[in-house]
């Protein structure tokens, strides 16, 4: 134990001193090691950031939420079929089904993606159709004016109710409400503005417009069938399981489908919305630490490729520790020691440039969240750095070892 | 009594197809406190004969018992344990480590004795008092003088406490008034005990010692005690 501690001590000592004499060609060495941990340092700290933000806002967002969408099979895709919802789903649910605590529907139509128009300024936004029960389901309260009423929906009335964002975009005197403004050329009286809800991975969530659903589907016509989503709430003391079982089936028919046919719809939860982000980012974080690898071998070649001119420039010395008694067992864990020191001197600096590469994209990237590195990046990089020490420091440390002590006393 | 002991040494070297024989036929026996030199021109065979002595290199036939203990079966652990324990190298160039002062030079071979640092400390310096250079031990190498470097190395030598001290041409880069200043100090750890082996081509070093052993071509010519002692001043 104390033999190996002492060679340890040994190994640190002679890596210091080799890094502070040749500052510049240790680090020139690490290069690979440094890049390699810093890129992954700046992804976790980007990635965790996301992650970290997500998981925030989904639990301030609508968690319990459940959205229907329409699902089209694999099959019936290569067919060139397409799934839909349609109001009269909303409608039948809505009827049939107890214990919603809230039930809403939403639709977006295709005469309304383009640009809202008002006095001689336009900008592309999100024009969603809906109905009053939407704002409950999630959450949103007016700045100024009012949501939509079911009496706006009942008379088909053209009022849209916008985030407030708008505001800035086209323009808009400071309380818009009363002002009209042109979507899918048709005027609407604007009838409220949304709290600011700020910007969500980059996403600003303030950039919206919503207009009553029989409005939309009114002026939109029979022609295309659009894309409606069918979102509730149930309340907190219903069956949750035997209470979609029966959604299922009314929904089933509804669209008619035979027993041997697939659901055409699917139920998606927030939870699952949240498993499809962490499926992302884990198959981007993946992704990266491929790369990293690559380029933390390449380091690894550095060092083993400098330890290997260490080991011939210090041939003599070696020498000379070996007829003053170092055994070859003391050699070899010296110079391992030696090579993870620089391995680990690369990761250090890697992690610090890491670091402020993820500072740097936060700070400089709107709407990009906090860089946040978690501890396990820390220890995993200093791990991964140590192992490739170890790993690319074997060939050199075992030439020194075995290096006969005459010829290297006599090397010149 | 011998602490040394060389049965018909030979040691041969493969240079591709030729074999080259550094040694022949070596049979010597070293007593306890001999001061002795081994001469000869270069090539004869000298410095083999102090590597194998001192477990730096081993013969490729013969019986070598150093204290009673035969080198032949060692491992190369076992032959390192020997190298720290029983001999200290001096060597012509010096061999000090540039980087490290004179104190942790000193302090080196007892790093392979597992001694704690306060104790290695505590040795390093006695043995650095000992060689004069006890104002010195914080200089680096390159502050030092020839002679300083010598007497660097040989603490370092002595530090370990070895009954045998080797000097492959000690004197050799040093001028002869510095010379001087190094045998007398090889005079007194002989005095003190040490068996001392020096190998060396300089007459005058060699009729210092008290039995001169001389190699041509990898044998033992000749053998021979010098009858009157003599001082360097």
């Amino acid at each position: 134990m104390f033999k190996s501690f002492l060679a340890i001590i040994e190994g640190t000592k002679a890596a210091l001193q080799a890094i502070r004499a040749n500052a510049m060609r240790s680090a020139l060495t690490c290069l690979g090691i440094i890049i390699g941990v810093a890129a992954v340092i700046t992804v976790v700290a980007v990635m965790q950031g996301f992650t970290k933000q997500i998981n925030d806002q989904l639990a301030d967002m609508a968690p319990d939420v459940t959205t229907i969408k329409p699902y089209t099979t694999p099959q019936q895709e290569m067919l060139g079929k397409r799934s839909y919802l349609t109001v009269n789903d909303f409608e039948t649910l809505k009827g049939k089904v107890d214990g919603f605590d809230t039930i809403t529907a939403q639709m977006m139509a295709f005469r309304f993606q383009g640009a809202v128009e008002y006095k001689g300024e336009s900008h592309n936004t999100r024009v969603v159709g809906t109905e009053s029960n939407y704002q409950k389901a999630y959450r949103i309260y007016p700045e100024s004016g009012r949501y939509i009423r079911p009496q706006d929906d009942e008379k088909r009335r053209r009022v849209a109710f916008i985030g407030e964002s708008l505001i800035e975009k086209l323009k808009l005197p400071k309380n818009p409400v009363g002002e009209y403004i042109k979507l899918g050329g048709e005027w609407f009286r604007i009838i409220g503005v949304a709290e600011k809800q700020g910007s969500f991975l980059g996403f600003d969530q303030d950039d919206y417009i919503n207009i009553p659903i029989s409005t939309m589907q009114l002026l939109e016509g029979n022609q295309r069938k659009p894309y409606f989503q069918i979102m509730f709430r149930l309340k907190a003391d219903v069956d949750e399981a035997k209470t979609l079982a029966q959604m299922k089936r009314i929904l089933r028919q509804n669209h008619k489908l035979t027993k041997d046919e697939h659901d055409d719809f699917e139920f998606e939860t927030a939870e699952k919305a949240r498993e499809n982000i962490d499926k992302f980012t884990g198959s981007a974080t993946a992704i990266t630490a491929g790369i990293v690898g690559i380029s933390l071998i390449v380091g690894g070649i550095g060092v083993m490729n400098i330890m290997l001119v260490s080991v011939t420039e210090r041939t003599r010395i070696i020498g000379t520790l070996k007829a003053l008694g170092a055994t070859p067992g003391f050699i070899m864990l010296q110079f391992l020691v030696e090579a993870v020191v620089l391995s680990l001197f690369g990761g250090i600096i890697g992690l610090v440039t890491g670091y402020g590469a993820a500072a740097a994209i936060s700070a400089i990237v709107p709407g990009m969240p906090d860089a946040y590195i978690p501890m396990w990046a820390i220890l995993l990089s200093f791990g991964f750095t140590s192992a490739i020490g170890v790993i690319f420091g074997l060939v050199p440390a075992i030439k020194a070892a075995r290096l006969n002590p005459i010829d290297a006393l006599r090397y010149e | 009594m011998s602490v040394i002991a060389l049965n018909n040494i030979r040691k041969e070297y493969n240079m591709g197809e030729q074999t080259f024989r550094a040694l022949d036929d070596v049979s010597l026996t070293i007593d306890e406190n001999e001061y002795l030199a081994i001469i000869g021109p270069s090539g004869s065979g000298k410095s083999t004969l102090m590597n194998i002595i001192g477990c730096l290199d081993v013969a490729s036939s013969g019986e070598y018992v150093l204290q009673g203990k035969p080198v032949k079966k060692m491992t190369e652990t076992e032959l390192a344990g020997q190298r720290n324990k029983s001999v200290g190298f001096i060597f012509q160039s010096f061999n000090l480590i540039p980087r490290a002062s004179a104190l942790s030079n000193v302090m080196q071979p007892l790093i392979y004795r597992f001694i704690s640092a306060k104790e290695r400390q505590k040795l390093a310096t006695e043995a650095l008092e000992k060689v004069g250079l006890g104002d010195k031990l914080n200089h680096l190498p390159s502050q030092l003088s020839g002679g300083q470097r010598q007497r660097v190395a040989i603490a370092r030598a002595l530090v370990t406490k070895p009954d045998i001290l080797l000097g492959d041409e000690p004197t050799g880069n040093l001028d002869s008034k510095t010379t001087n200043e190094i045998m007398a100090l090889f005079d007194e750890l002989h005095r003190e005990g040490h068996t001392i082996i020096l190998v060396t081509h300089e007459q005058e070093i060699a009729e210092h010692c008290h039995r001169v052993i001389r190699l041509v071509d990898g044998n033992v010519v000749s053998d021979t005690r010098n009858s009157e002692e003599k001082t360097y001043v």
